[in-house]
């Protein structure tokens, strides 16, 4: 019988350090039975258990995009006791993911639709995976005009460096990079995220939003978005509470009757606003 | 659905043939001391009011090893864990309250829910019959009527007895409870008057006729939103008692234990009367004092569980979490409160 509370075995191939303050890291998976990986089956926006053995385990969303095969990715802060663990761990080191866990971002039901990505942070990670996998030459067709805004505090504290950039030079999806200050030779745009997001978030109609970022970049965006016409069910959000097994059961990440594990973590605002606010 | 009857003189052959080839476990001692434990046949009592805990540990333990790895790097499977198995064994429990009963019901819909399937839940309570005793003289704790349930319930069980004189009246309640009783040579009575009539009595025994069905009507946001929680968590002090005791309480954490050779993967009952239980990495707790987790546990037991398990409660007013909390904090109280929201203008 499948066991969900058991990971599936991988090796780490490679670890990459995102920001300046060495907080972030991106691990790539392996997994150490090729089938597992055809079992992990996932979409953008769904989160997997990394399980370190003899420390624990932590629910990271997935960075990775189901296009990208052989590998998954994961992009990891220094928080706690098993975040800390995994940093001083080494290529090569085998632990386990369990998953894929939650349910992902609603992008079949958003087909024929623009699409406004606003991420925050180290938030971007699953919108890293949303992107990438929209950005793919046969799935790209299926959607409108896409538009990407991230921000964070600094430019060291941005992700994903190589893959934004890229995405710049693409006629397909416009993005909007920003900072809180002005730094030298910085060439993007300077300001919070709800400020850019008013400046270019695209008309509302037939448009959803995906937000992803820290409590109060969500607090100060929603209102800029409800502002320009969005109504609440076409605000897409993600949401993060503590947990332990991520299948609805060991019953610490309700957020009134729904589980953010089971049920989540993707939520529309609409959805939010008749839950309590246990988040 | 069948009604059998055994006979006093022939009770001792009947609970012989139950326990042949499994596990009988019975409810044994009398007052705190009273628990759920194996049982030679002959010592079969039927007298005792319900076990002190709920049963959940049955399916449930309170510390259970999920998985174990050994970190030999050059042998196969390093850091790899693997299941420990779910250490379920062919089992008959005998004398299960209906209360108990229908809490075993309740968190089996958690346990096996609409995505997933825990796999040492499942392994233990397939290979278990739940044949539950009627309350004809219910304690003064208990208000499973009020709570939806009933002295006479049949929710989570194979099968249901009642005594009839000195003689064990049987209902049949699925193919696994047939199965049992038929084989353990009950003779087939038409017994269905009689439990209706019983059923009532034992129903009519119970001292709290409240109405608690106004709190399924009202509206979710209403009920958490309402001011009395700040009153109601007053005097809580967070001890957990309510929900080690809770035949509905499913809550657990997972915590690794590395040793020098290996380690194991555990999972332990948990509280969410706790303020660890929720808070997060970044310090941001959602439910950062005790009026928040208060009504956390109430509104899961009166209305969250409701609204996803088709308008059954998580209470089954089995009564343990009154008499034992220190504070004197009662659910029936607590779900009246409830009752008296004011609905917000629509």
């Amino acid at each position: 019988m499948n066991n969900p509370y058991l990971p599936y075995p991988v090796r780490i191939a490679e670890i990459r350090v995102e920001t300046e303050d060495k907080n972030l890291r991106t691990f790539k998976f392996e997994f150490l039975n090729p089938e597992d990986e055809g079992k992990f089956a996932y979409l953008p926006g769904q989160f997997a258990e990394l399980s370190v053995p003899g420390q624990g385990e932590i629910p990271i969303g997935i960075a990775s995009s189901p296009s990208e095969k052989g590998f998954v990715l994961f992009t990891v802060n220094r928080v706690g006791q098993v975040s800390s663990y995994m940093h001083n761990m080494k290529a090569g080191d085998v632990m386990g993911i369990r998953g894929p866990l939650g349910h992902p971002y609603p992008l079949d039901k958003l087909k024929g639709r623009n699409l406004v990505i606003i991420a925050g942070g180290f938030a971007v990670t699953t919108l890293r995976s949303t992107i990438t996998y929209l950005l793919q030459p046969e799935i790209r067709p299926d959607y409108g005009k896409i538009t990407f805004i991230y921000g964070a505090r600094t430019p060291g504290l941005l992700l994903y460096k190589d893959e934004w950039m890229a995405w710049e030079k693409r006629d397909d999806i416009d993005v909007f990079v920003t900072i809180d200050r002005e730094v030298p030779n910085w060439g993007y745009r300077v300001g919070f995220v709800p400020a850019v997001t008013k400046e270019v978030c695209p008309p509302p109609e037939n448009t959803s939003a995906l937000i992803c970022g820290p409590p109060v970049m969500i607090k100060f965006t929603q209102p800029v978005l409800e502002e320009a016409g969005y109504q609440a069910e076409n605000i897409i959000m993600s949401l993060e509470n503590r947990m332990k097994c991520g299948l609805g059961i060991c019953g610490r990440c309700n957020v009134g009757p729904e589980y953010v594990c089971k049920d989540g973590p993707v939520f529309t605002l609409a959805q939010l606003n008749r839950l309590p606010k246990e988040y | 659905m069948t009604e059998y009857i055994v006979k006093q003189n022939a009770l001792a052959d009947f609970f012989k043939s139950l326990a042949s080839g499994r596990r009988l476990l019975t409810p044994r001692g009398t007052g705190d001391k009273c628990k759920l434990g194996e049982t030679p046949p002959d010592q079969v009592t039927l007298e005792y009011t319900n076990t002190h805990l709920s049963p959940k540990s049955l399916l449930f333990p309170q510390t259970e090893r999920l998985m174990a790895f050994h970190n030999e790097r050059d042998k196969p499977n390093g850091y790899v864990y693997q299941s420990l198995g779910d250490n379920g064994e062919p089992t008959v429990v005998f004398g299960i309250r209906p209360c108990d009963a229908r809490g075993i019901s309740i968190s089996n819909k958690v346990f096996q829910n609409d995505r997933f399937t825990d796999p040492y839940w499942k392994g233990k309570i397939d290979q278990t019959v739940f044949v539950g005793l009627a309350c004809d003289a219910p304690s003064p704790q208990c208000f499973c009527a009020a709570m939806g349930g009933s002295p006479f319930g049949e929710s989570g069980l194979d099968a249901l007895a009642f005594r009839q004189g000195g003689d064990l009246g049987l209902k049949t309640l699925t193919d696994k409870g047939a199965e049992l009783i038929k084989a353990a040579g009950a003779q087939e009575a038409n017994l269905a008057d009689e439990i209706k009539k019983l059923e009532a009595t034992a129903i009519e025994a119970q001292g709290v006729k409240a109405d608690y069905k106004p709190i399924d009507d009202l509206d979710l946001m209403d009920l958490f939103k309402d001011p009395h929680w700040v009153a109601t968590a007053e005097n809580c002090l967070n001890c957990g008692v309510c929900t080690f005791f809770c035949p509905t309480c499913h809550c657990f954490d997972i915590q690794d234990e590395a040793s020098e050779r290996g380690g194991v993967r555990m999972r332990n009952w948990d509280t969410c009367m706790s303020w660890l239980f929720t808070v997060h990495g970044t310090g941001h707790n959602p439910r950062p004092t005790k009026t928040e987790r208060v009504r956390q546990r109430f509104m899961h037991k009166l209305k969250y569980i409701p609204l996803k398990q088709d308008g059954v409660r998580g209470c089954t007013g089995c009564g343990r979490c009154v008499a034992m909390c220190p504070v004197n904090i009662d659910i029936r109280s607590v779900a009246l409160k409830m009752t008296q929201t004011a609905p917000s203008p629509a």
